[in-house]
């Protein structure tokens, strides 16, 4: 109890600090600036299309691995969990190599197709960084639907696909919720694997992490702070709806 | 050919087995399966309605081969003893969803919810969230969306068994009536024996997959072919030698206590007999009656059993049950020490197995 209100205080004296390191007028002017508004863009529009890519994929990958007995079910599993436990950084590095010249870059080139210090390399890099934690947690939900529920619904002349639409999902509703808001935080957070496969270019691949890095380098404190008070915003709003969403209270 | 037939149905999904089932159902038989915990009844039913794949073997449906079919294809529907209602539907949905790919026509599915909803009685409940019904309405909800689709073949998986006493009841008379109405044949897993003689017309025991014995309940309780179909029905089985035969009755020589059987059998041979605990009266004389067998003993353990009473007795080197009323447990004051009289007749002594002579 004692450590639970430690930690609490502790993590509320940071945030805290953050807040209020800024006038109000410093933080709206940095708000409303070019940059930040670029940025925020950016970051919302990246973080939306990765999340719902996220979600396409981990779908149905969670529900094959919870369902389905195949060779090779556990190294999947192992591998997919795999980046949880990388620094992003590494990720960022081993994702630069493989789309780069050495790999898939020439090919993709030739398609037309620029991944590296590019836009798309940022929803690339979101992408790899928030499946395996949407896989997590979409397979415990799967896990925790009795499958004879399926089955019965099978009994009734209902398809497997029929079936994973009308009984699975809609029961599936609140962890898929969950998983989406976790996505999307971990998407808009996401900056070691963005900044080394997009690059960190100013108004180009800049989203709310790079900026707060950028101007962090050129000592600009004030729009850094902003940026960080943005991505604290939306990971409490994250955290927020995640917990209504556990708690069933939504 | 019968309605329903397996033959050499065989799986192994790692501790749970089928070993060669050739089962037997003609339409509209009412069969309860029971065997003990583990022994593949609920995997047995789960392969008939095709959430499994034997091994080998096949299943025939209504003379036609069902064994590559899947679940959706079969016509058969099951009853879990958790029910599996879908959260997400109140009832009404939850059995239209079930009528749905059978029936198109709004009127027409609405008057059959409703007349099953009519039988078991769930009518108010139509509207209501599975959430908010109590375990026997849940059961009677399970039932209707089951039987609603008039399937070839009702599966039931202990259906009563998180039920009480009371709501059990309730729900056997509510089953009795929807099947005879919708005229469906039924198989019925059970632990529950009160399940077998209200509703079953056969009975098959299976043990570790394999089956053991079928057959009407009546021949089944009061002749078990096997010494472990006698233990798991609850029968008293002795074990002895045998000693002479006495005119049409052959006398049996157990531990300690000599049992008349009207079964015949060569003196010298080792046999298992079975007496049923109700066949056997207990008496505080030995009274004189058409009953053969008058063993005397003493009461070792007095236990309630739902609505009756477990009297155990030992006779000799052998313990033996008799039920009784506890009203008769009363009128004899019964108690652990008590000397009492075990008495039966040598027609309800049967030799149920036979080991070869020993002489």
């Amino acid at each position: 109890m004692g450590i639970a209100c430690f930690f609490t205080m502790l993590f509320f004296s940071a945030a805290g600090t953050l807040l209020f390191a800024l006038k109000p007028s410093e933080f709206l002017s940095s708000l409303f600036s070019e940059e930040i508004i670029y940025s925020v863009k950016l970051s919302m529009l990246t973080a939306s299309i990765s999340t719902l890519l996220v979600m396409c994929c981990s779908v149905p990958t969670a529900y094959a691995l919870s369902r389905f007995t195949f060779p090779g079910k556990t190294l999947i599993r192992t591998i997919l969990g795999l980046p949880m436990a990388f620094p992003e950084l590494v990720m960022g590095l081993a994702l630069l190599l493989l789309f780069g010249q050495n790999f898939l870059g020439p090919i993709l080139e030739i398609l037309g197709i620029k991944v590296t210090f590019s836009r798309l390399g940022i929803i690339i890099a979101q992408f790899c960084i928030a499946f395996p934690y949407a896989v997590k947690i979409i397979y415990s939900t799967f896990e925790g639907i009795n499958p004879r529920y399926e089955q019965v619904s099978r009994s009734f002349g209902y398809g497997e696909f029929e079936t994973f639409r009308k009984i699975t999902l809609p029961m599936a509703r609140s962890g898929l919720f969950a998983s989406a808001i976790i996505t999307f935080a971990r998407c808009i957070g996401s900056f070691g694997a963005v900044l080394i496969l997009a690059g960190g270019s100013y108004m180009y691949t800049e989203v709310l992490p790079v900026t707060l890095y950028l101007n962090i380098s050129y000592g600009n404190l004030e729009m850094a702070i902003t940026s960080g008070i943005l991505l604290m915003g939306i990971a409490f709003l994250a955290i927020l709806s995640f917990e209504r969403l556990e708690g069933g209270k939504l | 050919m019968s309605f329903l037939e397996t033959r050499d149905l065989c799986l192994d999904i790692g501790g749970f087995e089928l070993n060669n089932i050739n089962l037997r159902a003609d339409e509209g038989d009412y069969v309860a399966l029971i065997g003990p915990s583990g022994s593949g009844k609920s995997l047995l039913l789960e392969t008939l309605i095709g959430f499994y794949v034997p091994e080998k073997g096949r299943i025939l449906l209504e003379e036609g081969d069902i064994t590559a079919f899947s679940p959706d294809k079969r016509q058969i529907s099951i009853v879990y003893q958790d029910h599996m209602l879908f959260p997400h539907m109140n009832v009404f949905e939850n059995i239209e969803y079930a009528l749905k790919k059978k029936l198109r026509n709004e009127k027409q599915l609405e008057a059959e919810i409703r007349q099953i909803a009519d039988i078991l009685g769930i009518g108010g409940l139509l509207y209501r969230k599975p959430t908010t019904l109590s375990g026997g309405e849940k059961q009677r909800v399970a039932l209707a969306r089951s039987l609603v689709v008039r399937p070839k073949l009702l599966l039931l998986d202990e259906p009563f068994s998180a039920l009480d006493a009371r709501a059990r009841e309730k729900l056997r008379d509510l089953l009795k009536k929807a099947i005879s109405e919708y005229r469906t044949t039924v198989l019925h897993v059970t632990h529950d024996f009160e399940d077998i003689w209200m509703l079953a017309n056969r009975v098959i025991i299976i043990r570790k997959g394999e089956l053991i014995q079928e057959g009407d309940p009546e021949s089944v309780f009061r002749r078990p072919s096997h010494s472990f179909v006698a233990e798991f029905l609850g029968t008293n089985v002795i074990k002895g030698k045998i000693k002479a035969r006495n005119g049409k009755l052959t006398v049996l020589e157990a531990e300690g206590l000599e049992v008349y059987s009207a079964d015949s059998a060569k003196p010298g041979e080792k046999v298992t007999v079975s007496i049923r605990p109700e066949e056997i009266i207990l008496a505080r004389t030995a009274i004189e009656s058409s009953a053969r067998n008058i063993l005397k003993g003493r009461v070792s353990g007095i236990l309630k059993k739902e609505h009756l009473i477990v009297v155990e007795v030992v006779i000799g080197n052998t313990e033996i049950k008799a039920v009784i009323t506890p009203t008769s447990c009363e009128i004899l004051d019964l108690e652990p020490g008590k000397e009492i009289y075990a008495i039966f007749k040598a027609s309800n002594a049967r030799i149920i197995g036979r080991t070869g002579n020993t002489d």
